[in-house]
């Protein structure tokens, strides 16, 4: 009895959590990241939220969300390819990162889409190419049948047209026919026709779209990536040899297009497969673990890119 | 007949009690001496007591408990790495015993190993849901890692036991604030104060609660509670930079310099005083103020937030 007592007294001796950070560069940084959140428009620079390409891995740019929700970081327009796409247009659609966060979790590998056994086998035996059509039918029953200029914060989407090699980006027409169009992955489902146009999914020529985000007028981006580790993937069939093809073009174009964004993020979800719905809980919550790590930078980030315009309002002259 | 039965209820009672003790898990109490000792705060005594020998002679509670005061003696003499050890092999030898799974934990968590210590916080909320330790260490864990809502579920649980604890009632406010759960917050640093009035932790952490909902006078009578009952210079920088933000810049001058007074140097107040003197107009003596922060080896944040300041303001001046 005694010496659970003492067991006890020493675990309640023990420390609990820190207390507020009071270092003079938490406490600056603090007081500058609230200078930017309450900025009025022009006073820092317009925020882009990127989210790249990745099949299933995409679902962690929804952790990075939530950790950027929670932290209170100005957004102020999404781009996306592909899954990013399809996460972004809900985001910007006014769905919460707890709203995305519910949905995403029942994600599988049909979800949105017409993979099936039976389908994979037309389609290896018959050379018979899926739809895409469940991923208009899933997102119009989450953000209705919406237009780009319907949604709460700019979004734009990048797709490919298979005939001419081009990326495609779009900002105004309909939302779920774009997206669906992004996230249409060339060899498994059939080109999208769409404005005259054959389109496949956007990761083959724009897997980290800042390109897409600049021309939504964001001056300051911040991409979450979520490319493929496909140094340790085996493939052992004709889909996954092309998706590990199509895995390893993204990540040459994701090269230079990294060097584009102001910062980033990237979730440690390389190792989780197109196939592996069972592993979404895991890769949202290593989004979460990856962007909370990164937090701090990012604010610093942006803090230094906004002081130049902040400094305007400091001085008695723009007070008045 | 009676005498029978009488004598057959007590071979029943008696015979799970002896194979109890045949089993080893009845301690003889040999540990209670070294227990005292580690009471007293005599580690090095303890740790003298536990020897090999001694150690073969337990059984039970004693051995299990011989392995908890070893770790935690050698922990208190700063050996940490062996204590580590001892913590390991004991939950090798005894498995399913939680208070030696949270030490492994805890340990693990301050060494900043905090994937691997969850996994042991986990195991020992299998064996005892309410462990308050366990719970404990998982809210500061997931608080840091950014899962807010799992932080605060946690922090419940363990105030379920630590109810008396000032610190763990400022943890879970803290996990609240960064939630924007403002009422829960404030209920929770309610409790913490009536606990521990003479805090100044406790003043600190209300502050920063009325400034996230703009009740910034709040915030600043918060801080001089905090600073009256002994605060360090932390909460001094909070000050004269919340100042700043209060547009009470002469204030904020006056409280830089009793920072500067002790802490000479202090970014937090070079960034205020520099602040303060771009409000009155004195923009040469604004990029004075951050001189000793800009020097081309200091590559930190606030040096960095410097450099950008003195650059716009250097070069606005020019345009004038």
């Amino acid at each position: 009895m005694k010496c659970l007592a003492a067991l006890l007294a020493l675990l309640l001796s023990a420390p609990s959590f820190a207390a507020p950070d009071l270092s003079a560069e938490a406490l600056l940084r603090d007081h500058l990241w609230r200078e930017v959140r309450q900025a009025p428009a022009g006073r820092r620079p317009k925020v882009g939220l990127v989210l790249s390409a990745g099949s299933l891995r995409g679902v962690a740019h929804v952790g990075v969300i939530q950790v950027l929700e929670d932290a209170g970081f100005p957004i102020d327009s999404v781009a996306g390819t592909s899954m990013g796409a399809v996460i972004g247009s809900m985001y910007a659609s006014g769905m919460t990162a707890k709203n995305l966060r519910e949905f995403a979790s029942t994600f599988k590998v049909g979800t949105g889409n017409d993979i099936s056994s039976a389908r994979l086998v037309s389609l290896l035996l018959f050379d018979k190419l899926l739809s895409s059509e469940k991923t208009e039918i899933m997102l119009r029953k989450k953000i209705g049948s919406i237009r780009f200029d319907q949604t709460l914060k700019p979004f734009a989407c990048v797709s490919m047209d298979v005939y001419t090699g081009e990326a495609i980006i779009f900002r105004d027409g309909d939302v779920a026919k774009a997206v669906r169009a992004s996230m249409n992955l060339p060899g498994i489902f059939r080109p999208l026709e769409y404005r005259h146009r054959f389109l496949v999914d956007g990761g083959v020529v724009d897997y980290i779209p800042v390109d897409a985000s600049r021309l939504l007028g964001a001056e300051w981006t911040l991409a979450s990536v979520t490319e493929t580790d496909y140094t340790t993937a085996r493939p052992e069939n004709v889909l996954e040899s092309l998706l590990q093809v199509i895995d390893i073009r993204g990540s040459y174009l994701s090269h230079e297009q990294r060097k584009q964004a102001d910062f980033l993020i990237e979730p440690a979800v390389g190792d989780i497969g197109m196939f592996e719905d069972h592993r979404v809980v895991e890769a949202m919550d290593k989004g979460v673990t990856v962007a909370s790590a990164r937090l701090n930078g990012a604010m610093e980030s942006l803090i230094l890119a906004s002081i130049p315009k902040l400094a305007d309002g400091w001085t008695p002259r723009a007070a008045k | 007949m009676k005498r029978a039965a009488f004598l057959a209820c007590l071979l029943l009672l008696a015979g799970p009690a002896r194979a109890w003790r045949l089993w080893g898990e009845k301690s003889d109490g040999k540990i209670r001496p070294t227990q005292a000792l580690s009471d007293a705060q005599k580690p090095a005594e303890v740790i003298a007591m536990l020897t090999p020998d001694f150690l073969q002679t337990l059984r039970g509670t004693d051995l299990r408990q011989a392995y908890i005061l070893m770790g935690d003696n050698l922990d208190k003499l700063g050996r940490v790495d062996e204590a580590l050890g001892v913590y390991q092999l004991g939950v090798k030898i005894f498995p399913k015993n939680v208070d030696l799974m949270t030490r492994q934990g805890d340990m693990l968590h301050r060494t900043g190993l905090d994937e691997q210590a969850r996994a042991f916080y986990m195991r020992a909320i299998v064996y005892e849901p309410k462990h308050f330790g366990a719970h404990l260490g998982l809210a500061e864990i997931d608080h840091r890692f950014g899962f807010l809502d799992r932080a605060a579920t946690h922090y419940e649980i363990a105030l379920e036991a630590l109810e008396n604890r000032p610190d763990v009632w400022r943890s879970y406010a803290e996990t609240l604030i960064a939630q924007h759960d403002w009422a829960t917050a404030d209920l929770a640093i309610k409790r913490a104060l009536a606990l521990d009035p003479k805090n100044p932790d406790g003043h600190v952490l209300t502050a920063f609660a009325r400034r996230a909902q703009g009740d910034m006078p709040g915030a600043l009578a918060s801080l001089d509670n905090a600073l009256a009952l002994g605060a360090g210079v932390g909460a001094r920088r909070a000050k004269a930079l919340w100042l700043i933000e209060a547009e009470r810049p002469a204030e904020a001058l006056a409280e830089a310099d009793l920072i500067l007074k002790e802490s000479p140097g202090d970014g937090a107040a070079l960034w205020a005083r520099a602040r303060a003197q771009l409000a009155r107009g004195r923009s040469a003596d604004a990029v004075r103020e951050l001189a000793p922060l800009v020097t081309p080896t200091r590559l930190d944040f606030i040096a960095r937030a410097a450099r950008s300041l003195r650059d716009t303001t250097n070069s606005s001046t020019a345009a004038k």
